[in-house]
């Protein structure tokens, strides 16, 4: 449980932090995926670039229908931004139900969608709600949905040397947006966790963006329950329909372990889809 | 200063123990070290049933560092066990006793490197090439049962270590007098001890050339007769001390690191040290055991039991340890706390190549009253009964007949156990007799309630026809009156706080104040045998010593005797083992009893049941100390809420696969009840010292049933395989058509 030896700086800015990578370093800002990762020698950096401080990475705005969050940014913030909470409540409650009190206050979002753990909470909610990924490198910046960010376990769109700027959202004031979850009980990991994010129309389903997590290697996109939902009044037989085809959509993806089997995750999925409905409608 | 005799019985005195265990000061044996010590480390079974061929250690002995690697042919004796011996203390070739050349699970040891530090030892048992000849294996103790399947032992043909019968009345006439008939079967799986404490020792070799194992058991005596008879030493050669102890259960009543490090330390003469992590702690001690019930009982239309057919099959994993007891133990609990005139049970403890199941709190009643009180739940259902009223209708009683054919002991409070459970929860008593109140039920749609109730008995002392006994010493000082009492004495404070209760028995058997009263215990070189830290027997059978040798004690005393120094032995009334075709016996000499009711939520989306409450009626005949006792009922009842509804140790063909405490689930404050009800009753026991009966096993015991009972009442629908997890919950609410979105 000892991490490798490493060097250690502090950038004052994304130039700098980009400069000073090299070819096995890592940035840290909370550390708190990327230390027991090190701890566990899953990763062996030989210098760490601290992000932490870096003032462009740590805001929170929301302007022109468009929220940013900076990839500094941490949990805790995030979890109590009144803009946040306005703009998009799933990724605040996501925030809100990361680790404990302690690991929100130094976790951050970038770092946190960086290394992808299949059972965190805010690659649903950003998968879910639309989210852009904002990365920079030596070469220049560029930008990806987040539904294409995560690709398998523990693996993203990340190249080396790259580093997460922001995440931005379109404001969703006019949608309902909402993340649950099924907490492991030693860990409160997500075992499953389900976001969505609605239009109504009246009482009609004009569009819906359904994700889930825990219950899989890495955040899914679930078009099939999305379009079940979609021109129904949210009803019992629509919200059967959305989970049964939510099976299908996670099928490819489902993860399990002995004490929580995939069998029992895929079912819970379809469970806390109704509940993410519940709690966006609510 | 002064206290009037009897004062301290029945207080919550401070236990003498609690400021070292909260300042961090107490030494546990991985805490304890002597310069110059060597380390030790295991290099265990690698296959779940296999012939050591060959055991190659020059590569390790090679490595500098290392001392001296031990297999087999070093072990002057190589056998141990606590009831049979039949377990190799190092499996290999060379010895003269047939089979003990083979591994027969995965926590077998086959050889013990000892080095200058762990980390050395640690790359030894790396270098260890261990040549094995792989054998038939079996897994499930239905298959062990078959003619075709792999004998494990060579004495054991058909792989039954244990068999007993119960035959008793007309079962013909029996089933004729059944209105209603209702058949279940019953499964639990292994419990993981999971106390606070890994294994660790140390040995070394004392100043009278004793050889010396510094360790936490629960029989010191037991420890100190297993490692004297492996290393073919006599016994006064052989010194088992414990220091504090971190937790045991039954988890540290047979061996772990205990053999092989006197066999270490006598053979270099250094003193030799081991400690194991939590994963090596979980794989390589016993387990609860695995059992299955069959189960079919008949009553009449106004619930009167009229007859009871049970089968019981034990897994014993691959050696016996207690299985043979805790068998038996299960055999006479699986009818229940009951009076059926008309019984047929058969019960087997049977050899496979998992992990050895043994000792747990509750000793196999756990497990048989599951099927018991399922049963009895399940007739109160198909009746329509009330189930107090069904309880109270067929509960044993003063000199009730057991189905063993003899009476239980005086002392009998069963009705009133469960009598003032129900008074005390959610039963009123109105004319129709007694009623449960249903919970209110709550707003949340994808939630129900339900209570539920359940109950039982469990012997105090060791059962069967076992020579019981315990020693107690006392030495008085002073001149004019008694200054100070030196207490000696061998019980194991596991953690339950007994030295604290041994010394308020001594004060008040002395007429002395709590203060003057020193402890001097749990080494075999200072006590006689006090016998085993289980069987919920320590309070009853060492009060009892502790008085007789008071008595003898104070007649010296009288006699000018300064100091006066007497020693005695108490004999609690003999039983008897099971009569092999009938089961007739005088099992026990005393019983505790225990009734629980419970209130569950059940999430019939998710299959989560949370347990709100608990009320626990428990009768100890006595108080001793009333602090110390809740803390059992209350650390009894979340042992047994991880055994309802968490903890699920997953075995495939022999091997542990979550030996973690982040993958095998117990509760945390998180999880653990919000309210718990110690009902302390007081029916005092005619042979128990001031009438105490033991308690420390019985709150475990009816708490799964009860929580079955209270599902039951929540969604009907009856869950039987223990653990209810919310994987197993949700598969029976679909099967009922509960709980689909």
């Amino acid at each position: 449980m000892w991490p490798q030896q490493f060097d250690y700086q502090r950038a004052d800015s994304v130039e700098s932090a980009l400069a000073a990578i090299g070819d096995n370093g890592k940035f840290i800002a909370g550390g708190h995926s990327l230390l027991p990762a090190m701890k566990l020698r899953l990763s062996t950096p030989d210098q760490l670039v601290d992000i932490s401080r870096i003032d462009a990475l740590r805001g929170i705005t929301n302007g022109n229908g468009n929220l940013s969050i900076g990839g500094a940014a941490t949990h805790a913030e995030i979890a109590a931004s009144a803009a946040v909470g306005a703009a998009c409540p799933a990724l605040a409650q996501a925030c809100g139900m990361v680790g404990d009190q302690a690991v929100r206050n130094f976790g951050t979002l970038g770092g946190n969608i960086a290394h992808a753990d299949p059972a965190s909470d805010p690659p649903t909610a950003l998968v879910a709600c639309g989210a852009t990924i904002h990365i920079q490198g030596v070469d220049g910046s560029r930008s990806v949905s987040a539904q294409d960010f995560f690709v398998d376990l523990f693996e993203t769109d990340l190249q080396d040397g790259e580093l997460i700027t922001s995440i931005s959202l379109p404001d969703c004031s006019d949608c309902q947006c909402a993340y649950v979850k099924l907490p492991h009980p030693a860990s409160r990991y997500a075992i499953v966790g389900v976001a969505v994010c609605l239009k109504m129309d009246g009482d009609t389903c004009a569009q819906a963006d359904v994700a889930v997590g825990g219950a899989t290697v890495k955040a899914v996109k679930c078009a099939g329950a999305a379009a079940a939902l979609v021109g129904s009044s949210l009803d019992d037989a629509a919200l059967s329909a959305a989970a049964a085809a939510l099976s299908d959509d996670i099928g490819d993806w489902l993860t399990g372990d002995v004490a929580y089997p995939e069998a029992y995750r895929s079912a819970m999925a379809g469970v806390f889809l109704k509940r993410a409905i519940s709690a966006a409608s609510g | 200063m002064s206290a009037e005799a009897g004062s301290v019985i029945g207080e919550s005195i401070k236990r003498i123990d609690a400021r070292g265990k909260v300042t961090g000061e107490t030494r546990y044996p991985g805490d304890i070290d002597i310069e110059g010590q060597l380390w030790m480390r295991i290099k265990f079974s690698e296959r779940a049933h296999a012939r050591v061929v060959a055991v190659d250690v020059a590569a390790a002995e090679a490595l500098p560092g290392v001392v001296r690697v031990f297999t087999s042919l070093d072990v002057p004796v190589n056998e141990y066990g606590l009831v049979i011996k039949d377990q190799p203390v190092l499996c290999g070739p060379g010895g003269d006793k047939a089979g003990t050349d083979v591994v027969r699970c995965y926590m077998d040891m086959v050889a013990v490197a000892v080095a200058e530090t762990d980390t050395i030892a640690k790359q030894a048992i790396a270098l260890i090439q261990v040549h094995y000849e792989d054998l038939p294996a079996v897994f499930d103790a239905e298959e062990a049962m078959l003619a075709s399947a792999p004998q494990l032992h060579p004495d054991c043909a058909d792989n039954q270590v244990a068999r007993y019968r119960i035959r008793r009345g007309d079962m013909a006439a029996g089933w004729r007098a059944a209105d209603v008939v209702v058949e279940g079967m019953y499964e639990t799986t292994w419990q993981e001890h999971a106390y606070l404490q890994p294994e660790a020792g140390l040995g070394y070799i004392d100043e009278a050339n004793r050889v010396t194992v510094v360790v936490a058991g629960q029989w010191t005596h037991e420890d100190q007769e297993q490692i004297y008879h492996a290393l073919d030493l006599p016994p006064g050669q052989v010194r088992v001390i414990y220091p504090a102890i971190g937790g045991a259960f039954g988890g540290r009543e047979d061996m772990s690191v205990q053999i092989v490090l006197a066999l270490a330390a006598w053979k270099l003469r250094r003193p030799v040290k081991i400690q194991w992590n939590r994963e090596e702690s979980i794989r390589y001690h016993h387990k609860r055991h695995p059992i299955k019930v069959r189960a079919k009982w008949g009553a009449t239309g106004e619930g009167l039991l009229t007859a009871m057919e049970c089968e019981v099959i034990g897994d014993a994993g691959a050696y016996n340890y207690t299985s043979n007891k805790v068998l038996g133990n299960a055999h006479l609990t699986v009818s229940g706390a009951y009076e059926v005139e008309n019984i047929h049970i058969d019960t087997y403890a049977v050899y496979t190549n998992n992990i050895p199941s043994g000792a747990f709190r509750g000793f196999g009643a756990p497990q048989a009253l599951l099927a018991a009180e399922g049963q009895m739940n399940r007739l109160a259902a198909a009746l329509n009964m009330d189930p107090l009223e069904i309880r109270l209708k067929n509960s044993i009683r003063e000199g009730s007949i057991g189905s063993v054919g003899t009476p239980f002991p005086p002392g009998v409070s069963m009705p009133q156990v469960f009598a003032a459970c129900g008074a005390e929860s959610w039963w009123r008593q109105g004319e129709a007799g007694w009623q449960l109140q249903a919970p209110v039920a709550p707003s949340d749609s994808s939630k129900r309630r339900g209570r539920g109730l359940a109950g039982g008995f469990k012997n105090v002392g060791f059962s069967f026809g076992f020579p019981e006994h315990c020693w107690a010493g006392i030495e008085l000082q002073g001149s004019a009156e008694i200054e100070r009492v030196i207490l000696y004495h061998a019980g194991a404070d596991v953690g339950q706080g007994a030295h604290t209760v041994l010394m308020q028995m001594a004060a008040d058997a002395l007429g002395v104040p709590f203060e003057r009263v020193q402890l001097v215990a749990s080494d075999t070189a200072t006590s006689g045998s006090s016998g085993s830290a289980s069987a919920s027997r320590l309070s009853f059978m060492s009060g009892n010593a502790i008085r007789g040798a008071a008595e003898l004690a104070l007649r010296k005393w009288q006699d000018e005797e300064r100091p006066a120094k007497a020693d005695f032995m108490y004999h609690p009334p003999e039983t008897t083992p099971f009569d092999p075709q009938t089961g007739y016996a005088e099992p026990n000499f005393a019983y505790g009893y225990v009734a629980e009711a419970v209130e569950v939520e059940v999430d019939i989306e998710t299959g989560q049941v949370q347990l709100l409450e608990v009320v626990c009626a428990n009768d100890v005949g006595k108080v001793i100390n009333r602090q110390q006792l809740e803390g059992q009922i209350e650390g009894a009842i979340v042992q047994a809420q991880g055994y309802a509804l968490m903890e699920y140790l997953v075995s495939r063909d022999g091997r542990i696969l979550n030996p973690y405490l982040s993958t095998y689930l117990i509760p945390t404050s998180l999880d653990v009840p919000p309210r718990v009800k110690s009902v302390v009753l007081e029916y005092p026991d005619p042979i128990g010292p001031w009438g105490a009966r033991g308690m420390a096993e019985m709150p475990f015991l009816p708490l799964a049933p009860a929580i079955a009972a209270a599902i039951y009442a929540a969604t009907g629908v009856w869950i039987d395989s223990q653990p209810f997890t919310a994987q197993k919950v949700v598969a029976a609410l679909r099967a009922a058509g509960i709980g689909e979105v």
